[in-house]
């Protein structure tokens, strides 16, 4: 399919899990696109394989929170392919390693957390928003979490930025409507990535009991919303919030 | 796939994109002469089937979705969008106008879903989407029944989705905002204009059926296979659900 050729869709968090899968089924649709990720040796494995599907791929390394790595990413989009149609703002972190009751938590953490998984995108959208605005076409998803709904013992800071982000989503759609840029939140359930698999097998399959469809999701579950809401099928869709997490939730 | 109010608007436009796809199609409406003309109007109208039923006719439903899942081999998706609008001052809603607007909306729906159990678990891979509406996330004036009957129906749809899950059926509801159908611009009345419609929305304008019609379609497919008990509005921006 090529419904996204001649699109520049840039990923951030883009070298692993969900970040990976939005980007190969986007160059998958025929969007170029600008990877960025902390991790070099994964990002550049992930530009060599798009390279050869034929899409253009731009790859930055280094870490997302840093104005100097966001535009050198932005600069490097425009330089090379064009300024940017669709921005994915997965990048994202738990500092899971640290969580903790939020009684005995650490404000440092909190404040790691907050930038990482909402000022982040935040400064990202701020950064594509007016070269979309003046194009009249845009789409930027946001990556929530179903936890920015249910909660998470032991991750407040966590659900705090994700729903932040919500409200962030839901005011910027309303901004950039009538400029024919859609802002959306996407919100994965329990996914299969590498944060998951190092769960101890009973809390696991305590994880898997709680969900309706009874399984985990895929990376590739939600990057099919992702490049639904990047394609033309997603034009009327705006300031939503949707879950991809086998009917944990259910908005 | 099985599509109810397929003689117009968000349904036709149902029909015709899984038509377009390649899909095989029940078009199911109250009206038969509407429906075949519908039908005629589509191209791959020979793998559109027309089956003339009221979805508020429990009997005539189990009929209809026997039929459907004979001529088409089985159903592996189910669109419920036959509804009726009910624009009037809540105090002239009688109990009779509540039964009438819930039969359709909310009971029709869920009688075709129960009708098509049985081939919706044979396909592996069965989905319902149930076509709500923003009115039934968020309220509009003077359709107290309508916005209950929509609300109703997309909790029913969660319902659903918890239940069915274990036999492999996802459920979710679309919600349209308004949308140019010939149902929408006979609901303005002479109060409201178009211009007044549109600027309740962020985009600034109504939608298109085909816009409905590409959520649907997603929703069905595997694309969203770890979807379900979802409300997605389709609406440029009303509900900010």
């Amino acid at each position: 399919m090529t419904s996204l050729a001649g699109k520049i869709a840039m990923v951030t968090g883009a070298a692993n899990g969900i970040g990976r899968k939005c980007a190969c089924l986007l160059a998958d649709e025929g969007a170029d696109l600008v990877l960025i990720d902390l991790e070099d040796e994964a990002l550049e494995a992930l530009a060599a394989e798009l390279d050869r599907q034929d899409c253009n791929a731009v790859a930055i390394a280094g870490d997302c929170r840093e104005d100097e790595i966001l535009e050198r990413a932005f600069e490097a989009a425009e330089a090379r392919l064009g300024a940017v149609d669709i921005l994915v703002n997965n990048v994202g972190q738990s500092a899971r390693e640290r969580a903790d009751e939020f009684v005995g938590s650490d404000p440092a953490t909190w404040r790691f957390v907050l930038e990482v998984s909402l000022m982040t995108s935040m400064r990202f959208a701020r950064r594509a928003a007016p070269a979309m605005r003046e194009r009249g076409w845009g789409r930027i998803i946001n990556m929530s979490s179903d936890a920015a709904l249910a909660g998470d013992a032991g991750l407040a800071d966590y659900a705090a930025a994700k729903s932040g982000l919500l409200g962030f989503t839901r005011s910027l759609a309303r901004e950039l409507a009538p400029h024919g840029v859609t802002v959306n939140a996407v919100c994965p359930g329990a996914i299969r990535t590498r944060a998951t698999e190092q769960m101890a097998p009973d809390i696991m399959a305590r994880v898997v009991r709680g969900i309706p469809m009874a399984r985990m999701g895929e990376p590739e579950d939600v990057a099919r919303l992702v490049a639904f809401l990047a394609g033309e099928g997603g034009r009327y869709i705006t300031g939503q919030t949707l879950l991809v997490d086998g009917g944990r939730w259910m908005l | 796939m099985l599509v109810t109010g397929a003689a117009a608007g968000i349904g036709l436009a149902c029909a015709r994109r899984f038509l377009t796809e390649g899909a095989r199609v029940a078009m199911v409406d109250r009206d038969p002469e509407r429906l075949s003309g519908a039908r005629d109007s589509l191209a791959a109208s020979e793998r559109a089937f027309v089956i003339a039923l009221d979805v508020s006719d429990a009997a005539a439903v189990r009929e209809g979705v026997g039929e459907a899942t004979r001529r088409m081999g089985g159903i592996d998706g189910i669109v419920n969008n036959a509804a009726v609008d009910l624009l009037r001052p809540f105090a002239e809603v009688s109990a009779s106008d509540w039964n009438g607007v819930m039969a359709v909306n909310l009971v029709g729906a869920m009688e075709v879903c129960r009708a098509a159990l049985d081939p919706l678990a044979a396909s592996g891979r069965g989905a319902i989407v149930n076509v709500a509406s923003a009115a039934g996330l968020r309220p509009v004036p003077g359709r107290v029944a309508y916005c209950a009957s929509k609300a109703a129906l997309i909790m029913a749809t969660r319902a659903l989705a918890l239940e069915l899950a274990e036999r492999g059926i996802r459920a979710n509801a679309v919600c349209p905002g308004a949308v140019d159908t010939g149902l929408f611009r006979a609901s303005l009345g002479d109060a409201i204009t178009v211009e007044d419609v549109k600027a309740r929305y962020a985009q600034r304008r109504i939608g298109d059926a085909e816009e409905i019609a590409a959520a649907v379609a997603f929703l069905l497919s595997d694309e969203a296979s770890f979807i379900t008990g979802s409300a997605l509005a389709v609406d440029g921006g009303r509900a900010f659900h």
